[in-house]
Formats: C-alpha cells, structure tokens, sequence
C-alpha cells in the first residue's frame, strides 16, 4: 500500500467520521428540543402557579393577563417547527438558547457559564484521579490476582462500590460535617469577599463532594480494570512472554496493561465528556452548586431553553470525546487500522 | 511514660478551649459575626441572583426581599387578623358607591438613600404598572382603575372604574404578601425599562439593605440601615430590629436542614415535619416550635389541606359520588398518617379553619352542621357530621403518651369542632346514588371498571402530599381501584389549569379576613374553560349557580357590613350541601426556632405574630428578636 | 453439576449462594400469600422487630418485612429486564456493526452514539417527571434500558474490531466460514465473559438508577422498590429518629445484592480461565 493511498483512506475515514460526529449531535438535540415540549408540563402555567401559591390569590382576569405577556416574553408563541428551525440556528450554530425561563431574561448561556466550572472543576479532578488509582490498582489486582494485597484491596473496592451513591454521600456528610463539624453541611461558595476566602470556602466545598465521587469512582475502575486485565493476563501471548522468561513487571507493563488499557481509556474519554452532566446527585446532596442542578431545576420549571442548553453542550463535549477516542484508537492498538 | 499520658489530657482541653473561644467569636460562612447575625432559611435558592426589583419577572420576594425591603401599602396584622397601614396612614376614605378613594401617606419614612417617601412615589408605583404591559398585573390594574393621581405631598386619590370596595384588602398584605410594592420614584423614573431593572444594590424603605449576595443565588445578606428610624418598621412602630445582619440562605433538603438546626447554623427554619421535630428538639435543647410541647405546630397557616375534584368529570360532578368519597374515609387514620394526629380538622369546603375562622365561622355553624342531613337515594338519610373528633385523637394521642389537655375549648382550638364521619356503608348507598355499580369484581361505572386517579405535588407541601397518599390508601382499603402520582410542579400547574386530573391532593383554599370576597371569587362559575383550555381560576370546574350568585352580590357589598358576613355564612352552607373539596387539617406548620444565638421568636406563651417568617410581616418580628446575652 | 461445585472457587460459591438467596426471597417468598404491604395502618405503628413481624413496622404501620421483599422483587425485575434487553440489544448490535463494517456500521454506530452522548440521568428525570403518574415496573424498566444497550454495543464493538484483527479469526475466516458462523461459534464465546459482567454491571446500574430517581423523588409513588423504600424511610426521618429497622434493610439488601452479583461474576470469570487453562 503507498503512502498516498493511506492518505486518501486516513481523510477519507476522517471525513465520515466527522460526519457522523455532526450526525450523532443533531438526532441528539433534535430528540432534546422535542422531548420536553411533549410533556404536559408548561414553564408558563409553572410561573403563574409560582406566584400564584405564594399569595394564595390572584384576579382572574389577572391571571388571564399575565398568561400572554408570559408567552410572549418566553418565546413561545411561534409553531413548533419555527421554535425548532429558530433554535437549531441559534442554539447549534451559535451556541445561543435564548432566555432563561425560570431566570427570566437572563441567558441560558450567561447562567451556564457561571455554574459550569464548579462542576468542571470537581468533576475533571475526580474522574482523572479515580481513573488514575483504580487502573493502578485494578491492574495489580488483576495481574497479580493471587497476592494477599490484591484480594484486600479488591475486596475493599467490592464493599464500597455496591453502595447506592446517595448513602455513602449521606454517611460522609453525616460523619464529617454534622459529628465531626470538619466541613460544612451545605457548600456555601463566598464569592463577593476577596479572592482568598473565595478559595477558603472553595475548597472547604468541594473536599466532602470529592471523597464521596472518588470512593466510587475508584471502586469501579478497580473492578473494571481487574477484570480486564485479569482476562488479558490468562491470554496466550502474556503465557508466551512468561514462557520466554520475561520479567513480571515487564509483562504487566508492556502487554496487560498495553492491552487492557484500550477499553479503559474509551471509558476515560467517555467519563470525561459525561463530567457536564454526572454530577446531579453529588451536587444536590451537598448542595454543591453545578450544571447537574441547574439541569434538574430547569427540568422540575421546564426552562425548555435551560433544559436544552445543558444538555447541547453535554451532547457535544460526549460525541466530541468519542471522536477523538476513534481518531486516536488506532494509535494505541496498531492491530486496528482506519477503516 | 507520664508525661505523654498528660499531654494526651492536655492537648483535648486546650483543643476545647479553642473551639469555645472560636465560638464566642464565631463569624458566619459570609464572614459577619455569628452573633450579630439572624440566619433565615429560604425554601429555595432564587434562580435569578442580584435580582431586587420586583416588577421584574421570577424575582423571589420570600429571599427576604418582601420580608425586609419591600414598602406595602397595607400590612397584617395576623394574630389580630386585621390590616394596618404601611405605607398608608389609614384606611382608604371611600365615596359612597366605592369609586373614589382618598388614601393618606404616612409621613416621615424615608428611602435608604435618605429621599422623603411621599405621593409622588405611590402615584408613580400605580402608574408604571398600568403603563408597563410587560409587568404581570398591569392588565388587571388598567381593569380596575381609572387614575391614580397626588393631592397633595401625602395624599392621593384613587378612582376605580367599577365600585371596588376592597381596596386595601385586594392592594395590601393579606396572607403572605401582596404584588404592590411602592418603587422610589427619583430612581424608577430615571430607568428605560422597569421589567428589565435589576435593582442589584436596591433603594428601600424597608428597614434592611442588601450587604451581599451570592451569584450562584443560595444566600442574601442584608443590613440593618442607619437610619433604621426612617424606615417603615422604624416609623410605624418606633422599635429597631435588633440584628445588625439577617442572612437568608437555602439550607438544603431535610437531611441537611435539621443537621445545620441541630449545630445551630441556622435560627429559623421554615417549615418541617413532625419527625424531624422530634430528633431536632432532642439533639438540642434550645430548638423551639410554637407551642414548646405536644403538638408542637400552630394550626393557623391559612390554606387548608384536603382533597380537590376534578368536576367537570364523571362522576366527580355529581356531589352525591363527592360525599361518598367523604364517608369512605377514616378520617382519624388520616390524621395519624399525616402529622401522628397533630393538627386541627378543617373539614369544611374552601374556607380554612383558622382560630378566627373557627371563631367566625366554624363554630356559628355547628348547630346547622350538626342537623344536616343527606339524601342517600333509597329513602334514608344520614347526618354526615362527627362532632367527636377532638375528643377521640386526645384518646389515641394521650394513650401513646402525650401530654393532652382535656379542657373542651382547649381540645377544640387543638383538633377542631369535628370532621366527617367514617361510614363505608353510607358511602357505598351513595356511591351506587351516583350512578357507580358494585360487582364483586370491584366497583363499575357505566359498564366500565372503575379506577380513581389520584396526583399529588412532589417534594412540596409535606401535608398535602401525605394527605393525599393516605387518602389513596383509605380509598384503596374501601375497595376502589386507584392509581397514585406524583408531579412536580411545572406538570402539576398545567394539570391544575387545564383539568388533567381527577382527584388531587392540593390547596385552593384560604381565610385570614372576616370579608370571605377574595378567598370565594375564584370559584365563580363564570370562570370555567372547557376540559383541556387553560382556565383563570376555577381548576376544580365547580358549577354551583347559587355559589356564583353570592359571590357577584358579595363583590358589591362593603367587607366591613354584615351582609358581608352574611353572605359568607350562605355561602357556607352551600359549598358543604355540594362539597366541591373535602377537607383534613388547617395549615399544620412546623416552624422551629433555635435560641442558641436569639430568643424572644414568636410562640404560642409570646404570640405578638404568627411564626410566618416567608410572609412580608416578618420585618415586624425582627424588632422582637432579641440576641442571646 | 457436583463437578461444577468441586471446581468453583469461594468467590463464585459465596456469589451463587447469595444471588441464590435474593432469587429465592424475591421470587419464592414472595409468593407466598400476605396482605399488600403497601397498605397503611394494617398494623401498629412503629412496632418494634418481633416473631410476627421480623423487621418490626414502619411510621405508616406497614410490615417492614414483606415491604423488603416486595422491594427485592420489583428491584430485580426491573434490572434483569434492563439488563437483559441492554445486553441482548447491545451484543447484537455491537457485534453487527463491528463485523459487517461499511454503511451497515456507521448507521448503526449514529444511532448507538447518539444514545451514548445523550446523558441518561437527566433524561431520565425528564421522562420520569413525566410518567411517573403512570409508571410501572415494567414501563419503568424500559426507560431505563433505553440507556442501558448502547454503552455495551461500543464496547462489544471495540472488542469485535479488536478481535478481528487477531490470528484465530482470520484462521476461521480463510477456512470459509461465513460471518454469523465466525460470530457464533469464535466471537460469542470471547464476548461472553464481558456480556456476562456487563449483564451484572446492567442490573447493578439500573437497580442505582432506580434508587437515585427514587431518592430525588421521582420514581412512581407506589412503586415499591429498594430504592423508594429507602426514600420513604428517609422522608419520615428514619436516620434522625434511629429506625434501622426501617431504613437499615433496604440498604443493606442493596449492598449484599450487589456483592452477591459481583462475587459471582468474578468468580466465574476465574473459573472460566482456570478451565481454560487446564
């Protein structure tokens, strides 16, 4: 095969895939946008009944009144098709969704934008050093599966990972901030007294919401990783190195882990784009303010432009991390050629 | 050896000495001292941070804008259940078909920034709403008046197009607030769009301002202005509040709320259920409810829990089927599964049986109720009314050990005159009266098998929902087949607008003022929309011609008269013959207060308010709240 | 079988025995005849653990006991029916795209990444926000496969394109076997260890997923599950008011279930290997 020909093929792979990159994205908007709006739930009646069970009365013709300038103002007013073709021009192109509902008229964007570091922020560092230790462990306890160490440590990720999440989050909280008054019960972020206080109150935020997805995280790269490895070590070419004499660790660095890391770093990616999204319990229990419960008030209000947005940018940054994982797949299994 | 065991003793008290000293000068998470500082909690996190203006859309008055910043033209009085004015200095001086009306400004309250509040903002306030369609009551407003305009610096006059005999009651605080809140002209008059005004560092009258804010909306810190004295509270009633800050923050779900009671992060809670009471009053000795023993609760919050109808469905229309209902309920099983027995009945339809209700209404109507009598389709009949509720939970409760009293009125005021009684066989007589079928294979209607939809509100009203759910199981027991929902909100308030539900654990009831007008209207026949339209009011559908005559009679008549009065006894009496909702509890609130840090909260041996932190009253608590020396 | 039990090793015994256990409790004891424990005031309230009533009642007088298993049995229905649609649909459609390649491949790989990239919690909450008035088991376990096949059908693809690469294949291949016959008889085999564990892995998941929708309240209200048992517990303050009776059971019910389900998975993965390496 010439080089020219490898080309063609490589640009040829990458144009399709990027085409169904884009592809993937718009069935999953598309599915976004219509979804929500079949519900009988309706972010119009939703105000009215906001104000309305706070005072406990309100005229008739009042409401009546009220009902029209709400639905002009959220933008509602349209056919379905227009609202969808408006969107798709705004909203994908432009990465514009219009007012928030529920935070009316403040941008989808300019809310998304506040709250999405908090759980960047948590999210990228526990999910990289979940990833980290439990492949580090998983991997000795699957290549060495017969070593006393091993079998603790598995049998320590086997007890902590079965437990629903919302209890070892309530344990730690119960343990930690109201017992031991370590840290507080809900993350209350200072924002408006300096930058150092802000960090003071940051990071006493975030310790609790962080153990409790590591704990769990690392459970279940653990059992992953042994798993695999432990699949890949019992296959003939690691029996083969051992027949040839190699040494241990070099069997364990060059072909389990090699081999097993494949799967493991696809599940990496894929964790990664999901971190826009896989924080809904941590963030409500501790009160850790995130996209995930920016995502469950828009849906509890249905903010059908809030729903959207969080849900676009999770879409695009999960298909994103996919692509990349294909393009770069090839890189580290050889065996695998762009096809 | 020794001397390690010594530092081990040491190294404990000197850590305890650190920690009580920390204490004494303990500053809150906003870094204000702990002991100047009254921490509220918000039911939710406002969704719009940095938002004070309230003529904007979604700002959230109950994050202690209305409770603290807010000028009202009328107030509540809601121990007394009579209005005062705020912003007013009196009542309105109406003319004798109620067109025109005189309202006189109390003088001597100033903005924050030092401006004399006077006509001139009043009649701007009027004004912008009836000139801004963007502003949500601004329709109403142009519906209901003709102009507003200054006589003088404290004077002004009102024309209404129609007779309005209710204007203090429609435009001034009754129950929780009211959406007329006088803006500072010399600033709103200078803004291009009023419902796009953020009002970010708000000029108020009221006697805080806001220190702080959190952008992620989970907390507001406010201070005590300067010059307090100025301030409506300071005017009218000449007292400072005593904390120099009050943070409102949202403390998080129950799990969380009463951790942060128990290490007194927090003095006033909202609202809780009994059994989060009982661990927080245990933990800690200083957390208080309204009353400091059994039951705990004030029964007084003015919207009564029950079960709603969807009639303009079969046979949810027919009153014969409604009273069924009633009567297929134990109503004192229900009472144990919502609140373990706490609470007073309220079992009439749409009026709540607050102590003023009770006294006003209620009670007067007992010798009728005690009479009245139901058809039951086969010649008999069967007075539906038990008077001997009260005495029967006292029963139950003191066998389990509480401390009940056993005085008659004390017994009333606590569980109420009485509820309906618990009579399967009446119900089924009823039932089958309405036109439903019994086989042994369960209950049909129409050839068909019968099944009940039954919704309630998700992570709302703790007393609703319960209500309902033990509702369902009562119904399930008498042997219909139903099926159990819950929604959130934003469905719920389609579902209610537009009929989508047949019978519902919800609260379309109310009554604070002795003139029923404002609670009754929306149950005018005239309201209802077809199944499926979004109506104004009247979600339940119920069409009772002699209802609706009384309430457009009632709207003619002065709320001081006794027709008023009258007319609301009549209506009564037709709304319980009809039963268009049945009723378990009054509002049962749970509102606990930790004295660590303050004292002196509102309770049923000290009642100078009721214990409504989330109503705009509250600015008149904080004048009593004193700190712990 | 007495051959099976000599050579398994403590791990897929422990496994067997307790996955056996929940079986038994959740489809055997259940069937015996009792009074719906749903149903309010059948019996005292609060009643402390006792002959009659092994886990005592709850605030709402409901036996706690027949409440677990009622639970156990609503919980695993809906993860065996998400885990079996998951893994059945997600191994087809896996190994279909990652053998037949070309058009077939990219069509169905849009279709299996769109229901990757979407985020399931969310949706989740959104569709249960919706139904959750007319939620059943069954409706509510369909929901949650939805999610559950397209995650297994990537991988299972990543495997296929992995292992068709390798020598054995191409050995089957050159000797003429079609493609369905390689699947099946070289493929299905390899793929079975991970479809197995992704079989647990599913169930686990959609049991966790019931609980969390649960504890955001938003599983169907009559749904007796171990993960609205654990909310109704939690939502009369059963952790403050010290009722382990009541919130303890259905938690430690889910942890042992998981244990269980995992020992017995890793136990079989290593009796797997150490037939094969015999």
């Amino acid at each position: 095969m010439s080089k020219g020909v490898k080309q063609l093929k490589f640009s040829k792979y990458l144009g399709l895939r990027i085409l169904t990159w884009a592809l993937t994205i718009w069935i999953g908007v598309t599915f976004i946008f219509f979804v929500p709006r079949m519900f009988p739930s309706d972010p119009v009646e939703n105000m009215i009944g906001r104000i309305q069970s706070r005072s406990g009365q309100m005229d008739p013709v009042e409401m009546e009144a009220l009902r029209k300038t709400l639905r002009v103002q959220f933008g509602l007013e349209g056919s379905l098709m227009e609202q969808y073709l408006s969107f798709l021009k705004k909203g994908l192109l432009q990465f514009d969704f219009g007012p928030s509902l529920m935070s009316f008229p403040t941008p989808v964007g300019d809310i998304i934008k506040t709250y999405l570091p908090y759980t960047l922020g948590l999210m990228l560092v526990t999910t990289v050093m979940a990833w980290l230790i439990g492949n580090f462990i998983g991997l000795q306890a699957g290549f060495r599966k017969h070593r006393l160490s091993s079998k603790i440590l598995e049998a320590v990720a086997i007890c902590i990972y079965p437990v629903p999440y919302f209890i070892v989050a309530l344990i730690l909280q119960i343990v930690f901030a109201f017992i031991l008054n370590w840290f507080p019960l809900q993350s209350t972020i200072v924002t408006m007294g300096g930058f150092g206080m802000f960090i003071r109150s940051l990071i006493r935020a975030s310790i609790l919401p962080a153990i409790s997805l590591l704990l769990l995280g690392t459970g279940w790269w653990i059992i992953s990783m042994k798993s695999l490895s432990g699949t890949v070590a019992e296959e003939d070419f690691v029996l083969y190195a051992r027949y040839r004499g190699l040494p241990e660790t070099r069997i364990g660095r060059s072909y389990v882990l090699r081999n097993s890391i494949i799967t493991q770093v696809t599940a990496l990616a894929m964790s990664l784009g999901g971190v826009f999204s896989g924080s809904i319990m941590t963030e409500i229990i501790f009160g850790y303010p995130g996209v995930g419960t920016l995502i469950q008030k828009a849906i509890l209000q249905s903010d059908y432009n809030m729903i959207l947005g969080c849900i676009t940018i999770s879409i695009v940054a999960i298909s994103t991390a996919t692509l990349i994982v294909d393009l770069i797949y090839p890189l580290i299994d050889p065996r695998i050629r762009y096809s | 050896m020794k001397r390690r065991v010594s530092a081990f003793l040491v190294l404990p008290l000197l850590l305890l000495l650190v920690f009580t000293a920390a204490n004494v000068y303990a500053v809150t998470e906003v870094g204000t001292p702990r002991r100047e500082t009254l921490i509220v909690e918000t039911q939710t996190p406002t969704d719009v941070p940095g938002q004070f203006n309230s003529y904007m859309q979604g700002t959230q008055m109950g994050f202690g804008i209305h409770q603290l910043m807010s000028a009202m033209m009328w107030e509540m009085d809601t121990v007394k259940g009579e209005q005062f004015g705020e912003v007013a200095a009196g009542f309105p001086e109406s003319n004798e078909d109620f067109t025109e009306h005189i309202v006189r400004i109390r003088e001597g309250i100033r903005w924050s920034d030092g401006e004399e509040l006077n006509a001139d903002d009043v009649v701007f306030t009027f004004n912008m709403i009836m000139d801004n369609p963007g502003i949500g009551a601004s329709a109403y407003y142009n519906t209901v008046f003709e102009s507003v305009e200054k006589v003088d610096d404290y004077t002004v006059r009102i024309k209404t197009r129609e007779s309005f005999p209710r204007l203090a009651l429609r435009f001034g605080v009754t129950i929780w607030g009211n959406d007329l809140r006088i803006v500072p002209e010399h600033i709103y008059s200078k803004v291009d769009d009023v419902t796009t005004f953020k009002d970010s560092n708000p000029v108020v009258a009221g006697p805080y301002t806001v220190h702080s804010y959190d952008p992620l909306g989970k907390w507001v810190l406010y201070e005590r202005r300067e010059d307090w004295q100025y301030s409506t509270v300071g005017v009218v009633t000449g007292k400072m509040p005593q904390a120099k800050y009050v943070l409102f923050k949202y403390v998080g779900d129950d799990t969380t709320r009463q951790m942060a009671m128990v290490n007194n992060e927090v003095d006033i809670l909202c609202e809780v259920t009994p059994e989060m009471v009982e661990v927080m009053t245990a933990m800690n000795p200083n957390i208080a409810c309204w009353y400091k023993d059994f039951p705990y609760a004030t029964s007084d919050d003015p919207c009564s829990k029950g079960i709603a109808f969807q009639m303009a469905k079969e046979p949810f229309d027919n009153p014969d089927f409604r009273w069924g209902i009633a009567l297929a309920m134990n109503f004192d099983e229900i009472s144990l599964n919502i609140f373990d027995g706490v609470g007073r009945a309220s079992a009439l339809p749409i009026l709540t049986a607050t102590s003023a209700m009770q006294e006003l209404y209620y009670i007067p109507l007992l010798p009728w109720l005690e009479e009245f009598e139901l058809d039951l389709g086969d010649g008999t009949t069967f007075k539906p009314f038990d008077p001997d509720y009260a005495y029967r939970m006292a029963e139950i409760l003191r066998a389990q050990g509480y401390d009940v009293p056993t005085e008659h009125d004390e017994l009333i005021d606590m569980f109420g005159i009485g509820c309906w009684k618990y009579a399967p066989d009446v119900a089924e007589k009823l039932f089958i009266k309405a036109g439903l079928e019994k086989r042994t294979d369960g209950w049909y209607f129409k050839g068909e098998p019968f099944t009940i939809n039954m919704t309630y509100l998700a992570d709302t009203e703790a007393q609703a929902g319960r209500g309902l759910i033990a509702a369902y199981d009562q119904l399930v027991k008498f042997g219909f087949n139903c099926n159990l929902a819950s929604e959130s909100s934003a469905t719920w308030d389609s579902n209610a607008a537009t009929g989508n539900f047949e019978i519902a654990g919800y609260w379309p009831t109310g009554g604070i003022t002795r003139d029923l007008y404002s609670q009754i209207s929306g149950w005018d026949a005239d309201l209802i929309v077809p199944l499926g339209e979004r109506g104004s009011g009247q979600g339940s559908r119920w069409r009772n011609e002699e209802a609706t005559r009384i309430i457009h009679e009632l709207a003619k008549v002065s709320p001081d008269s006794d027709e008023s009065y009258e007319l609301g006894m009549e209506f009564m009496k037709v709304a319980i013959k009809d039963l268009p909702f049945i009723g378990f509890h009054s509002g049962v609130k749970f509102v606990p207060t930790n004295s660590t840090y303050w004292t002196n909260y509102p309770s049923a041996e000290n009642p100078y308010n009721g214990p409504w932190w989330w109503w705009s009253c509250f600015k008149y608590i904080t004048t009593e709240i004193t700190p712990v020396q | 079988m007495k051959k099976f039990w000599k050579h398994a090793n403590g791990r897929l015994k422990v496994g067997i025995i307790v996955t056996l256990i929940f079986l038994f409790l959740g489809f055997v004891v259940y069937n015996i005849p009792h009074v719906n424990p749903f149903s309010y005031n059948t019996y005292g309230r609060r009643l402390p653990p006792s002959l009659e009533h092994p886990f005592g009642t709850t605030s709402m007088g409901q036996d706690i006991f027949w409440l677990l298993i009622e639970a156990i049995h609503n919980s695993l229905v809906i993860g065996f029916i998400v885990a079996f649609i998951g893994t059945v649909v997600g191994v087809f459609v896996g190994l279909l795209a990652g053998f037949s390649g070309g058009w077939l491949d990219r069509i169905l790989m849009v279709i299996t990444d769109t229901f990757v990239v979407i985020p399931s919690l969310p949706i989740l909450v959104l569709m249960t926000s919706l139904m959750r008035g007319s939620a059943t088991v069954i409706l509510m376990a369909l929901v949650l496969a939805m999610f559950a096949w397209a995650w297994p059908s990537r991988q299972i693809r990543s495997l296929a394109l992995s292992i068709k690469e390798r020598d054995f294949i191409h050995t089957a291949w050159f000797s003429g076997e079609g493609t369905v016959q390689v699947i099946v008889t070289e493929i299905l085999p390899y793929a079975l260890t991970w479809s197995l564990s992704n079989f647990m892995n599913a169930t686990l998941a959609a049991i966790a997923s019931e609980s969390s929708l649960a504890v955001l309240g938003l599983s169907p209200a009559n749904l007796i599950s171990l993960g609205n048992m654990i909310q109704w517990a939690r939502e009369r303050n059963a952790i403050f008011t010290q009722q382990w009776n009541w919130i303890g059971p259905p938690i430690v019910a889910t942890v042992l279930l998981f244990i269980g389900l995992f020992l017995l998975i890793t136990g079989y993965n290593d009796y797997l290997s150490m037939k094969r390496g015999r």
